[in-house]
């Protein structure tokens, strides 16, 4: 079990005036799959970047099982907060897929063979036990985002942290994801991810955080935070397409996906 | 970047004060033209409004070096025949202390007009004004792009340290550990400079960059002064003037 606790959290950058965050609290707790949308800009990894304190919070405070985050380091964190970050280039050194993912764990001082019997696993989660031995820069943008899960994944972390892992990804990348997401879930982790993919979000996730110029807007089930069109306007996020249909055709039941509109439809004929 | 009269000059002005400021210290004789320089780099940089950053960097990089300079020269230099003070194991020249002196001040000079330079200049600046004096395109894209790798691998190492910590590895700590995160911290910061590099001159050449027979035009507008032509030639002729006197001194010795 684990919870995370957002309290009365505000941030600016030392470099600027403006505030990024302005006192945002949030918890989650195990088991959640929470997907934080809003425009570029508006502090959704800004605020991702606090849960595992590589930024500390001007005022308020981050706690992950009653501990506070600055009490500790980042690298101190890693055991228990996995952060995947939104450029695979960032974050992987080594000259093998099998390195980067046995880095995390050997640094942890997990024993050689429960290393082994994780990166079969990983590896198999994430789509890479074919390339194992390659270069992660032979590696396509898409594989390097998994490669990067991975090695986050590795290092069996109680919350999970990925920064548009959607992006670049196709068809099959984004049922793997989600497959990722499943197994977060059913292993009681806490996931929490930043995306621009509405239907990706819709389809894979618990929950909801919408957020604009630094506040949140909404926080609830897909269902919730899609059936308020007018804030979700204002934040600039345009539901799927599907929904913004229901909606248009004047329904009031918020429709989220192909077959609860057909259903809906059916209904409706009848 | 506030506006005043120092960054309003031609960067080829500012430029040519590097070398002109340099070399009179060094041919003039004594030490008391390169202290006058310095002072008229100090009243530029405080005319900038970049004085407290200057004098720190001045002095964190001056004082070290001071005292190195005084002891190695002041002690032990061949030269030395009056001596200022015996400090028992050995003692204290007068010529050597002032080489010493003349060495550090030729240093500040240089030091102190180049960041002056830098500070005060835009970069795109400088490349256009270059540019416009016959350097060719690609000379100024090599000037701009290495005045720009600094501070861009600068920000990419934080995003690195930062990734990095976040998957366990210790970045603070001591001098040891420093050493043994400074590997995987490099690995990614030079191949994703070299990375970008490639892409950008990727970029440079879709948008035309290297196009043969085109008459180019630059959006950046630089703006040569008589004021910025008088202040050049005047560095020229106080150059040669110092250079001459110091030869006649020397002859006439």
């Amino acid at each position: 079990m684990v919870t995370v606790k957002i309290e009365n959290l505000s941030y600016s950058y030392k470099d600027s005036a403006t505030s990024v965050l302005h006192d945002i609290s949030l918890s989650f707790s195990s088991g959640e799959r929470v997907a934080i949308i809003g425009q570029n800009g508006t502090g959704k990894t800004t605020l991702t970047k606090h849960l595992n304190g590589i930024l500390t919070p001007d005022t308020g405070r981050v706690l992950i099982d009653n501990v506070n985050v600055e009490n500790k380091t980042t690298a101190e964190w890693a055991s228990k907060v996995g952060y995947v970050f939104q450029n695979p280039n960032d974050q992987l050194f080594l000259d093998t897929v099998k390195k980067e993912l046995v880095f995390g764990p050997s640094h942890l001082g997990i024993p050689k063979k429960e290393i082994q019997k994780r990166i079969r696993f990983v590896s198999e989660l994430v789509g890479m036990q074919e390339e194992l031995a390659e270069h992660p820069l032979n590696l396509t943008d898409s594989e390097k985002k998994f490669c990067a899960i991975g090695a986050v994944l590795a290092m069996d972390p109680n919350v999970v942290i990925m920064d548009e892992p959607t992006g670049g990804q196709d068809k099959s990348g984004k049922y793997r994801l989600a497959k990722i997401l499943e197994y977060l879930k059913t292993q009681q982790k806490i996931c929490i991810v930043v995306s621009h993919d509405m239907r990706f979000v819709t389809e894979n996730f618990d929950r909801i955080v919408v957020m604009a110029n630094g506040h949140i807007l909404l926080d609830g089930a897909p269902k919730e935070v899609f059936s308020n069109p007018q804030v979700l306007k204002e934040a600039f996020v345009t539901p799927p397409p599907i929904t913004d249909l229901a909606q248009k055709l004047g329904w009031e039941t918020t429709i989220l996906s192909i077959s609860e509109f057909i259903e809906e439809l059916k209904k409706r004929v009848q | 970047m506030t506006d005043n009269w120092v960054r309003r000059l031609n960067p080829k002005t500012k430029l040519l004060m590097i070398p002109v400021f340099g070399i009179a210290t060094i041919v003039s004789p004594g030490m008391l033209l390169g202290l006058f320089l310095l002072l008229v780099v100090i009243v530029m940089a405080w005319q900038a409004n970049i004085i407290k950053k200057f004098l720190q960097t001045m002095i964190s990089f001056g004082i070290p070096i001071a005292v190195m300079l005084f002891i190695i020269q002041g002690l032990y230099s061949p030269q030395n025949h009056t001596y200022v003070a015996n400090l028992g194991f050995a003692k204290l020249g007068l010529e050597g202390l002032m080489y010493g002196g003349k060495l550090l001040v030729t240093l500040l000079v240089f030091m102190g007009s180049f960041y002056l330079f830098n500070k005060t200049i835009y970069s795109g600046e400088l490349a256009a004004a270059l540019i416009k004096s016959s350097l060719s395109d690609k000379g100024g894209y090599l000037i701009l792009a290495s005045l720009n790798v600094v501070p861009q691998m600068k920000r990419q190492l934080q995003v690195i340290k930062e990734a990095q910590e976040a998957r366990g590895v210790q970045t603070g700590g001591s001098l040891l550990t420093r050493i043994k995160v400074f590997i995987p911290l490099m690995g990614p910061v030079i191949l994703s400079s070299l990375i970008d590099t490639q892409e950008r001159g990727m970029a440079l050449e879709l948008r035309g960059f290297d196009l043969k027979n085109v008459s180019k035009t630059s959006y950046i507008q630089v703006v040569d002064t008589k004021l910025d032509k008088l202040f050049r030639i005047g560095m020229l002729l106080f150059l040669i003037i110092v250079t001459a006197f110091s030869i006649y001194l020397k002859v006439r010795r």
